[in-house]
């Protein structure tokens, strides 16, 4: 049988993509590493490396065994949540001898911040500082027991834990309302803040006390017909009242 | 502690409302808005180049060979600003070494390796298989040698030879019109599919993207082939220069019409985003979006060409307005990839607030790397042009073609 004849171009261009082909299933064979799709998109082996890693952290129960007075403190404060290596580093080395490694502790300004510096993405209420304008110079500890975190004395401003209200309300036409306008806040939510939460507005007939067209407000104020604008929702629906301008 | 704080005030200033903090700065920056406009001008050069052979439109002729070798020059650079944005230009072989089919962005390698390889070089090889046969014979030296390596050993330019040739490069302009649409459409695949992004996540993202590829791509080739053809000291071939002007009329009217369809449809559907959005278009974007992309890449060249193209003109005057016109284009269409990548991010998730975008000067994203990206092509176009002259068939056919100058 006579063998079929290719043009002398398709050739050349087999010759080509089968050295390309070929290298490429070359570097596949040399380069990807045995073990690389075995559980998904990646190598196997890397778990087994990791696992293999001497462990660094020793876990806070370790840390109870022989510091359990602190920790008792530490479990009724508001830092209960947070581990002992969160801020102390890691520790497995200081439960393998503890005289030679002394976990560090961090004393400066610097490693608070990373939590309590200002930041808006923060739910609100949690306590937030503008370090440069927080008592410059003095190390946290100086006021704060990391152990025990609490306030030196009850917040005087409600932006010191609601900042981020606070920021938004400073440059809207509500900044001069104090917050006790619309909250009625009961003395001990500065102190013990869940347990006695601050009341907020429920009816529209509230902000109808300053914005309804018959109020006896400043006649600078927006006014509406309270009957109709807005037909069946609450003002806070459509208005954000710590920033009523934005949209 | 003052001058800290009066510096970190007036770095707030330029955010306006809510934002989160992952949110100051941008991520993709101007290096993303070069990638999309530089495979645009690919698909677009390479869907101009098809007309000729698929279509047989043969006022294109002189530009044929033009837009093929502008195609490839063009997609040398076009994955280098993505290189240059994530560093580590090394680990981009892991794409073939280890393909990911369910990474959009993975399975850009073998786009790109697709369309390179089998469609542009192919073609482009096909097309010069003679020309560089008889070069290599002709040419003494290095020049010689490199035409000889070239034709990889197929010196055979018999008839039937030829006409092979000439079937298979057809074949391959016909897989080439779907893989530029591929090529392309995939770019506008990978910014719609955002789901999270409502002024990226849209359907009809990767048709416009395409449209928009094909009118710039029109539009380079038509100021290329002026600029060549001035350089060159030849007569410009009018119909050519009239075909493509109705070309880039007819593709910017597709285009705009597209665009103004998402726009009327994200109107009507009103989400939840409408609002930071058009705060946005009017705010952050009023001069890329509506007066450089709508007015001055849009209405006024599209305008201006129909009036050029259908109007009462004296030549030389009709084309300087096409020429100008396809410089607005190319500044409509940079400023299209401007307001899709950099728009994206100028809003917070939260749709309360806009960040602002400042361009670096100097560094791997700055403006300088960014003009050398859009500087490159043209240098590898001159040195392809060098080895690989487009210009032989307009030079035969310009006799004819003059002729028809109206």
């Amino acid at each position: 049988m006579k063998a079929p004849k290719f043009p002398q171009q398709v050739i050349s261009l087999a010759i080509i993509f089968a050295i390309l082909l070929g290298g490429l299933i070359a570097a596949r064979i040399l380069l990807v590493p045995k073990s690389f799709g075995k559980y998904g998109h990646y190598r196997a082996d890397a778990a087994d490396e990791v696992a293999s890693l001497d462990i660094k952290y020793a876990g806070y129960k370790a840390c109870l065994e022989c510091h359990d007075d602190i920790y008792v403190i530490k479990e009724k404060s508001n830092h209960r949540g947070l581990s002992c290596e969160v801020c102390h580093g890691a520790a497995a080395k200081h439960i393998e001898a503890p005289d030679e490694f002394v976990p560090d502790a961090p004393r400066g300004r610097g490693y608070c911040p990373l939590c309590h510096g200002y930041n808006p993405s923060r739910p609100t209420g949690f306590p937030q500082i503008i370090t440069l304008q927080h008592n410059p110079g003095k190390p946290c500890m100086t006021c704060h027991n990391p152990h025990n975190p609490l306030l030196p004395h009850s917040p005087e401003e409600c932006s010191a834990c609601h900042r981020e209200i606070a920021s938004q309300k400073r440059v809207s036409h509500h900044s001069s309302l104090p917050c006790e306008k619309c909250h009625t806040v009961p003395a001990r939510h500065t102190t013990d803040p869940r347990s006695a939460l601050p009341k907020k507005p429920t009816t529209r007939e509230f902000c109808g006390g300053c914005h309804d067209k018959n109020a006896a407000s400043p006649k600078e104020i927006p006014r509406i017909e309270l009957a109709s604008h807005g037909g069946r929702y609450l003002c806070w629906e459509c208005h954000y009242p710590h920033h009523p301008e934005a949209k | 502690m003052e001058s800290m704080i009066a510096s970190a005030v007036s770095a707030l200033q330029d955010f306006t409302g809510y934002i989160y903090p992952n949110e100051y700065e941008l991520h993709w920056e101007l290096l993303i808005v070069v990638y999309p406009y530089l495979t645009g001008l690919v698909a677009g050069a390479f869907i101009l180049a098809s007309l000729e052979r698929v279509f047989n439109v043969k006022e294109l002729q002189p530009v044929y060979r033009l837009s093929l070798l502008s195609a490839l020059a063009f997609l040398f650079v076009a994955p280098l600003p993505l290189l240059a944005h994530l560093g580590h230009p090394e680990r981009s072989l892991e794409m073939f070494l280890t393909p990911h089919t369910k990474s959009a962005m993975a399975m850009f390698g073998f786009v790109y390796a697709w369309y390179l390889m089998v469609v542009l070089l192919l073609e482009i090889w096909f097309d010069y298989r003679k020309s560089m046969v008889i070069w290599s014979r002709e040419k003494k030296g290095m020049m010689g040698f490199i035409y000889r390596i070239l034709t990889l050993g197929a010196t055979d330019i018999s008839e039937s030879s030829l006409r092979f040739d000439d079937k298979v490069g057809k074949a391959i302009t016909i897989i080439g019109i779907p893989s530029a649409f591929l090529l392309h459409g995939y770019v506008g695949f990978i910014f719609g599919s955002i789901k999270a992004n409502p002024w990226w996540s849209s359907v009809l993202m990767p048709i416009v993207f395409l449209f928009s590829a094909i009118v710039s791509g029109i539009a380079l080739i038509l100021a290329l082939y002026m600029i060549t053809t001035m350089f060159r000291f030849k007569e410009i071939s009018m119909p050519c220069l009239n075909k493509l002007a109705e070309l880039l009329i007819y593709a910017m009217i597709v285009d705009f019409s597209l665009e103004l369809l998402d726009f009327i449809q994200r109107l009507y559907e009103s989400e939840e985003s409408i609002n930071i959005l058009s705060h946005m278009i009017s705010s952050r974007l009023f001069i890329s979006l509506i007066i450089s992309q709508i007015i001055l890449g849009s209405l006024v060249p599209m305008i201006s060409l129909i009036w050029a193209r259908f109007g009462r003109l004296p030549v030389e005057m009709r084309r300087i307005v096409y020429f100008i016109a396809a410089l607005l284009v190319q500044v409509g269409i940079f400023s299209t990839r401007w307001n899709v990548v950099i728009g994206g991010q100028l809003f917070s998730k939260s749709l309360r607030g806009l960040t602002v975008y400042k361009i670096e000067l100097f560094g791997f994203e700055g403006l300088l790397t960014t003009c050398f990206f859009l500087l490159l092509p043209f240098a590898i176009l001159y040195v392809l042009t060098k080895l690989l002259p487009p210009w032989i068939i307009d030079e035969k056919d310009i006799k004819p073609a003059e002729a028809q100058v109206s």
